[in-house]
C-alpha cells in the first residue's frame, strides 16, 4: 500500500497550506492525526460571524473548514495512494451552533475508497468531539496521483 | 439597527446592501446583491483571500458554498410574507467545475415554504448562466415546532 507515514502526512498537510491561501489567511492549522482520523481547527474571528448580535460565527465558515478537513481526509487516505481529489459533493447537516468565541475543530474519516471515489464523513465540533455540531458527508474524486516520492521528499531538508 | 429589525420583503437595492452591511461574514466575503426584475442576483467580487487552490488558481469550494448559503438565506427572507431570520438545517452542495478568480454569480428559488421549514435551491455560475459551477439545496427552520394541543389533529405537513 502506498499510505503516507505520520510524519509525510504532517508534511504533505504543511506544504499544501501554502497553496490555500484562504485557509491560510484564516489561520486553520493541523490538530491532530490519529489513525486514519484528521482534525483541523479554525480559531474564534470577528470576519466569519453571521450574526452581530450574538456573535455566533456564519455556517458558511463550517462549510468552509468541513470541506478542507474532508478533502484532506481524502487526500491523506490510509487506503489509498495520495491523490488529487476535487470535491463532487458536500451535504452539511447543523445540529446545532458554535459557542460565540469558541474555536471550531473539524474530524475527517475516508468511510470508503473505490477507485475512482471517496466516500467521506466528518463532523464539526467545539467543547468536546462527542458533543458534534454539525455533520458532514461528501465524495471526492481521485483525478491523478499525487508523486509519492515528491511528497517524500518535501520538508525533508527542513525537518 | 440590528439585521433582525431592517429584514422585509421585497427589498430595494439599498436595504439589501444595508442587510449585507450587517452580516460579518458577508462583509469578508466582499457580497453583493443587486435586483434583476422581481429576482436578486448575488455577486461574489474575485478576491485573493478567497483562494483555495493558488496553482489554477480557483476560489476555496467552501467559499463558494458559504457564499451559495447566503445567497439563499437572503433569498429566503426577502421573500418571506413575515420575515424572520431563517437557521440553516442542511445545505448540500453538488459541485460541477472549479470556480476560477473571476466574479461568481448566483440566483436562488424557493421550491417550497412551508409554515416550519423552507427549501431553497441555488445555483452558481461564473461566465455563463447555462454552466453553472455549482447548485446546492438547502433546508432552513422559519419557525418553533407549534405546541400539539390535546386531541388535536398533529398536522404532518411542515
Amino acid at each position: 500500500m502506498n499510505s503516507l507515514t505520520f510524519e509525510e502526512k504532517l508534511r504533505l498537510i504543511k506544504q499544501m497550506g501554502a497553496f490555500i491561501p484562504h485557509s491560510s489567511g484564516l489561520g486553520v492549522e493541523l490538530h491532530s492525526i490519529e489513525g486514519s482520523e484528521l482534525t483541523l481547527r479554525l480559531p474564534y474571528q470577528q470576519q466569519l460571524v453571521g450574526d452581530a448580535e450574538t456573535g455566533v460565527l456564519h455556517s458558511g465558515a463550517l462549510t468552509v473548514l468541513l470541506d478542507q478537513t474532508l478533502g484532506l481526509s481524502a487526500v491523506c487516505s490510509n487506503d489509498i495512494a495520495p491523490s488529487v481529489t476535487p470535491t463532487l459533493d458536500l451535504r452539511i447537516d447543523h445540529f446545532g451552533i458554535a459557542p460565540p468565541g469558541a474555536d471550531i475543530f473539524a474530524t475527517g474519516k475516508v468511510l470508503r475508497a473505490t477507485r475512482k471515489i471517496l466516500f467521506v464523513d466528518g463532523y464539526a465540533w467545539c467543547d468536546s468531539p462527542d458533543k458534534p455540531i454539525a455533520r458532514a458527508t461528501g465524495t471526492w474524486v481521485r483525478v491523478m496521483d499525487i508523486d509519492l516520492e515528491w511528497i517524500k521528499s518535501i520538508g525533508r531538508n527542513s525537518a | 439597527m440590528s439585521l433582525v429589525e431592517l429584514i422585509g420583503r421585497d427589498p430595494d437595492a439599498a436595504t439589501l446592501k444595508l442587510w449585507l452591511e450587517k452580516i460579518p461574514y458577508a462583509v469578508y466575503l466582499g457580497m453583493e446583491a443587486e435586483l434583476r426584475d422581481t429576482n436578486i442576483l448575488f455577486r461574489l467580487p474575485p478576491d485573493d483571500k478567497l483562494i483555495g487552490n493558488a496553482s489554477l488558481p480557483a476560489i476555496h469550494g467552501g467559499v463558494v458554498g458559504a457564499f451559495m448559503e447566503l445567497a439563499g438565506a437572503i433569498h429566503l427572507v426577502a421573500h418571506m410574507e413575515k420575515p424572520v431570520l431563517p437557521k440553516v438545517i442542511n445545505f448540500s452542495l453538488d459541485y460541477l467545475r472549479a470556480s476560477r478568480l473571476q466574479d461568481t454569480w448566483a440566483r436562488c428559488e424557493v421550491i417550497r415554504q412551508g409554515r416550519q421549514i423552507a427549501n431553497v435551491t441555488v445555483t452558481a455560475w461564473q461566465e455563463n448562466p447555462k454552466n453553472p459551477n455549482a447548485t446546492a439545496r438547502a433546508h432552513f427552520l422559519i419557525a418553533e415546532p407549534e405546541i400539539a394541543k390535546e386531541n388535536s389533529h398533529v398536522p404532518l405537513e411542515t
